[in-house]
């Protein structure tokens, strides 16, 4: 815990008072060093502050943090030697959670800093509580990637900004060949494996900016951030080929793989809504599966092409 | 009743008899009060009452914290008036501050020389 008192005999004797209770104590002789101390990484959550001290006071010290909202809760006693009740408002008004007088009576001061510990302790609960919550409402279940909710709103942002920037993203539907089979042949906990680890292996293969969500059973949804129209498909067989490079390590035995993609770049359709869009890559994952699957194929405005297309040709359009 | 100057006693049970930490406190009791002291002169010499109500405000303290409860008294009553610029309400009051301690400071040499030995 943080004491910050500017008189050095109040500060010893503080100090020594609550090493004797069990507390690691840092020390600070002003706010200014308070507050430097209190909004580090790791700092100290419980602090006792003298009122008056030289230039920031203990009352400012408490303005101060209470106005940054970003980090976790600080339990913040005041450590005053006036009486009158007015300062007491004024002192619990600026965000400070407590105050005691000086003197400070030793019996009194540790059942007011277990009173602030047990106040921390609740606030790490719910903090916990609703991450957790945060993490279950936002990600799937199984694979912990971005659901289908979350998947699309950040890619309909993406898209968004992409087009305000004048770059591309571009939207990558995935589906595992076969999955039902995999499923018959092995049963469904292997099947579970086999989609935790292409969802893992998708993830990996992106840059951290870039987005992987779980579409819908064994289809994924990859968003690439910023990329260049001309390397997408490269970095689509780059992720077919993490799928079928290896056989997949199951509970029960390697399984081998793959998937086929549906690209559509959002360069290529400047005019579609992200629905549309979306139709247009899944389409071009239709095209992917009818071609053989294990491939990928490329949605353009006038319908789908091959990855070794440099120009779209009347030939090679599958129309929907 | 009378107050008393110095309840050593009760500070001894607050500290939980620990006398080398009674000594340590003493020892920057001392040092400090001399400074703040010497801070209150200079303050009543230059009529700044600010600089006079914050060096009473830490004796205050360090008195309080002391059990020198007479003298915590006056400091409280020199920083009260100090706050409120009465020139000579404050010098009295800091002279009266000053007699009490001479008082008390031999008392805290005999305690720091008697722990030592």
């Amino acid at each position: 815990m943080l004491v910050a008192e500017d008189d050095a005999l109040s500060r010893t004797l503080l100090e020594r008072t609550l090493q004797r209770a069990g507390y690691e104590v840092i020390s600070v002789e002003n706010g200014a060093q308070a507050i430097a101390e209190l909004v580090k990484e790791d700092a100290p959550r419980l602090a006792l502050l003298d009122w008056i001290m030289p230039e920031v006071d203990g009352v400012e010290v408490c303005r101060e943090l209470r106005r940054r909202k970003d980090q976790a809760y600080t339990y913040l006693i005041l450590l005053s030697s006036r009486e009158s009740k007015e300062d007491i408002v004024a002192g619990l008004e600026s965000g400070a959670d407590d105050y005691l007088t000086k003197p400070f009576n030793v019996d009194e001061l540790k059942a007011r800093l277990r009173t602030g510990l047990r106040i921390l302790e609740l606030e790490d609960h719910l903090v916990e509580a609703r991450e957790s919550m945060r993490f279950q409402a936002t990600h799937d279940l199984l694979t912990s990637l971005w659901n289908r909710g979350v998947i699309v709103e950040l890619m309909t942002h993406e898209i968004m900004r992409s087009r305000r920037e004048r770059s591309c993203t571009s939207v990558m539907m995935c589906d595992i060949d076969h999955f039902k089979a995999v499923n018959d042949q092995y049963g469904h906990a292997t099947g579970d494996d086999v989609l935790r680890e292409v969802a893992r292996r998708l993830h990996n293969s992106v840059r951290s900016y870039d987005m992987v969500g779980r579409y819908g059973g064994e289809e994924f949804l990859v968003a690439l951030n910023k990329c260049n129209p001309g390397s997408a498909i490269s970095r689509a067989e780059n992720l077919r080929n993490k799928i079928a490079g290896r056989p997949i390590q199951t509970a029960n035995k390697p399984v081998s793989v793959t998937i086929s993609i549906g690209l559509a770049l959002s360069t290529e359709f400047t005019e579609c809504t992200i629905e549309e869009i979306m139709h247009h890559a899944d389409m071009a994952l239709y095209a992917a599966k009818a071609a053989g699957r294990n491939c990928v194929r490329v949605a353009r405005p006038s319908g789908i092409g091959t990855p070794t297309d440099e120009q779209p040709k009347e030939t090679q359009v599958l129309t929907p | 009743m009378r107050q008393p100057k110095w309840a050593l006693k009760e500070l001894i049970d607050r500290l939980d008899g620990d006398r080398e930490f009674l000594r340590e406190l003493l020892v920057i009791f001392r040092q400090d009060v001399r400074v703040n002291l010497q801070k209150s002169h200079e303050a009543i010499g230059s009529s700044d009452y600010e600089q006079l109500s914050r060096a009473a405000h830490t004796m205050k303290g360090m008195l309080r914290n002391l059990s020198m409860d007479v003298a915590a008294e006056t400091a409280a009553a020199l920083e009260t008036a100090s706050r409120e610029s009465r020139g000579s309400d404050s010098k009295e009051l800091l002279e009266r501050l000053e007699k009490e301690l001479e008082e008390i400071l031999p008392e805290v040499e005999s305690q720091l020389a008697g722990v030592r030995s």
